[in-house]
């Protein structure tokens, strides 16, 4: 199998007036065609802005990105914008987190839903129309044509997930980036959502990012995992070896900070103590060390590299969890 | 539209019956039997309102009030729209590709638009206006045509940073929301974002604002007629203030009768910019 989507040693800096803001530091990742990679880690561990860099979307003077993104062999790093624009909708596109934003207040769904089918494939507006109507009962949406005369404001939040995620195969991409799809919805919603994701992927013979910081949609719905904490990736591996074979105690405490239904009643839920370091002033030893339990001297002053165990699997880790932890 | 006008208010509803009747008046009036508004009656000078043959009387001068007011809506309105609506065009334009493109260009676009709005809009028109009507030879006064055109430019020139700066606002409110961000990555050309997502969002507020703006152009260009540079020697409601600015003591009604139009027509505008962005606010509030 070959990669889809290649991203060698990329790097994400913002300019701030109080200095430079490194988001995202040396990622390299390879997504196999078909495959689905899970990308995981708290919030602001540079989850969103690693995507939006590799697909090329981060806008404004003040982004400073370096490295190689290879997308279907082209090296999309090394593109014009128009160049890259010409890759979106047919090769690359991706669903958001927030369904309530990410579509268009004022303007009806078959418009927004016909705009790729038109713009993209140059189709005429009949055969928009239906390929929109196809597009809804794809994503399993009932009365689809009806569906086309209404505003986002007139849809429960798993619609318009529906609709954006119809938007976004609208030109039958070869990569779908689904950014914490979810996270918005209710978690009935949620696992309806992504089941959807998952048997379309399947039906399309297509690639998928899912970006999450739920490492239980990740186990059920990907192939592959990188964990990324304070910009970097700290832990990857194929799901399965991941949940077997845990290098990494942050993916611990990320495991460990699900809340369990059968725990006793009145117990504390698990907490990964402290918050993220500061991302215009980054420690010198590893990132986690001020929040790790098996934190050792070494750890403060020495920034670990990631370290090949075999079958796929890289940690970044000094002192990685020797045994074996079941799946859940 | 029917619609619309049933959400009214009252005092919405009688603005938009006399804005409807002012431009059936500048569009339709010269279909009106009415005396010439530039020929005086000799029998008639300073009559009083209700006066036999001249229902809201004439001046000093004996030149018809109501005929004057009637054609004077088609000068008026036509300089109060075509600026209005050029201006907002050119104002907006601008403000949303500045908006949409920031670095420098945004810089030097808003600081265009604020050294134009840090000079009173009279002021402003004024000084354009005195430039651009200054005739080769000083004995030929410029033709009343040539003025209302001048007086459109200048006033065009005094909206355009008005409508510019609140396009540039409206858009860098929506310039970073998702769906924008969405259109990116579905490969949307930044033309077909500008037009298809950012200008829908973006119209509501302009359209409340381009009402105000047609008042404030509206009462400019009196003021600019009691300055003695606006269509001093043609038939317009600045004009005729202008005119009988000296002997208002003499016939007061041709005073009242411009003023108040101006007035009301003012006061119209702003009441349905006012509705218009109550009506149009509600959609952001509904997402």
């Amino acid at each position: 199998m070959s990669a889809i989507l290649s991203i060698r040693k990329l790097v994400v800096n913002f300019e701030t007036p109080r200095g430079l803001l490194s988001a995202v530091r040396d990622v390299s990742l390879e997504i196999e065609q078909g495959s689905s990679v899970g990308i995981v880690g708290e919030s602001g561990s540079g989850k969103t802005v690693m995507s939006r860099a590799a697909m090329g979307l981060l806008s404004g003077s003040t982004v400073r990105r370096e490295g190689t993104v290879m997308f279907d062999d082209k090296e999309l790093t090394a593109m014009r914008a128009d160049e890259v624009r010409d890759q979106f909708g047919t090769g690359m596109a991706m669903i958001f987190q927030d369904p309530m934003t990410a579509l268009n207040p004022v303007r009806r769904i078959g418009s927004q839903l016909s705009e790729g089918p038109r713009v993209r494939l140059g189709m005429d507006k009949k055969a928009a129309r239906a390929r929109s109507i196809e597009l809804l009962s794809l994503v399993r949406i009932p009365d689809p044509e009806a569906m086309l005369n209404k505003f986002p404001f007139q849809l429960s939040g798993g619609m318009r997930q529906r609709v954006m995620i119809a938007i976004a195969l609208a030109c039958k991409p070869k990569l779908l980036f689904a950014d914490e799809p979810t996270t918005a919805l209710d978690v009935t919603v949620q696992a309806q959502i992504l089941q959807l994701l998952s048997d379309l992927r399947r039906e399309m013979n297509m690639s998928m990012v899912l970006v999450t910081h739920d490492l239980g949609v990740v186990a059920n719905h990907t192939d592959f995992v990188a964990v990324m904490y304070a910009g970097e990736i700290v832990e990857q591996a194929p799901t399965t070896e991941l949940f077997s074979n845990m290098k990494m105690p942050y993916t611990e405490a990320l495991l460990k900070s699900i809340p369990k239904i059968d725990s006793a009643s009145g117990a504390r839920m698990a907490v990964i103590e402290g918050r993220l370091p500061d991302p215009t002033d980054r420690p010198s030893g590893c990132g986690f060390a001020a929040r790790c339990s098996y934190v050792q001297d070494k750890c403060r002053t020495e920034h670990p590299p990631l370290v090949d165990a075999g079958n796929g699997h890289l940690y970044r880790c000094w002192y990685p969890l020797g045994h074996t932890i079941g799946r859940k | 539209m029917r619609n619309l006008f049933a959400q009214m208010n009252l005092l919405s509803k009688l603005s938009a019956v006399w804005m409807a009747l002012m431009t059936a008046l500048a569009v339709f009036g010269w279909l009106i039997p009415l005396p010439d508004p530039r020929e005086y009656d000799p029998e008639a000078s300073a009559a009083g309102l209700f006066s036999p043959g001249h229902l809201l009387g004439t001046d000093a001068g004996g030149y018809d009030l109501l005929s004057n007011v009637v054609n004077g809506a088609r000068t008026s309105l036509l300089i109060a729209f075509i600026s209005v609506g050029f201006g907002g065009l050119v104002g907006s334009a601008v403000g949303i590709i500045a908006a949409y493109r920031r670095g420098r260009l945004d810089y030097l676009v808003s600081t265009g638009f604020n050294i134009l709005l840090s000079i009173p809009n009279l002021v402003l028109g004024l000084a354009l206006v005195a430039v651009l009507a200054t005739s080769s030879d000083p004995s030929v006064p410029i033709a009343s045509n040539r003025r209302v055109i001048i007086i459109i430019i200048a006033l065009t020139v005094v909206i355009i940073p008005i409508l510019g700066r609140i396009a540039r606002g409206a858009t860098l409110t929506w310039i970073n929301r998702e769906f924008v961000v969405a259109a990116r990555s579905m490969g949307m050309r930044d033309k077909d974002i500008i037009v298809r997502h950012i200008v829908p969002n973006v119209l509501p507020a302009i359209y409340s604002v381009l009402f105000l703006a047609v008042g404030v152009v509206i009462v400019a260009e009196g003021a600019l007629s009691l300055l003695g540079v606006g269509v001093v020697d043609g038939v317009s409601w600045g004009a005729m203030i202008a005119r009988v600015a000296g002997e208002f003591t003499y016939a007061p009604q041709s005073m009242y009768v411009p003023v108040v139009v101006v007035a009301l027509t003012v006061i119209a505008c702003n009441q349905l910019g006012d509705f218009l962005r109550g009506r149009l606010d509600l959609r952001e509030g509904r997402i």
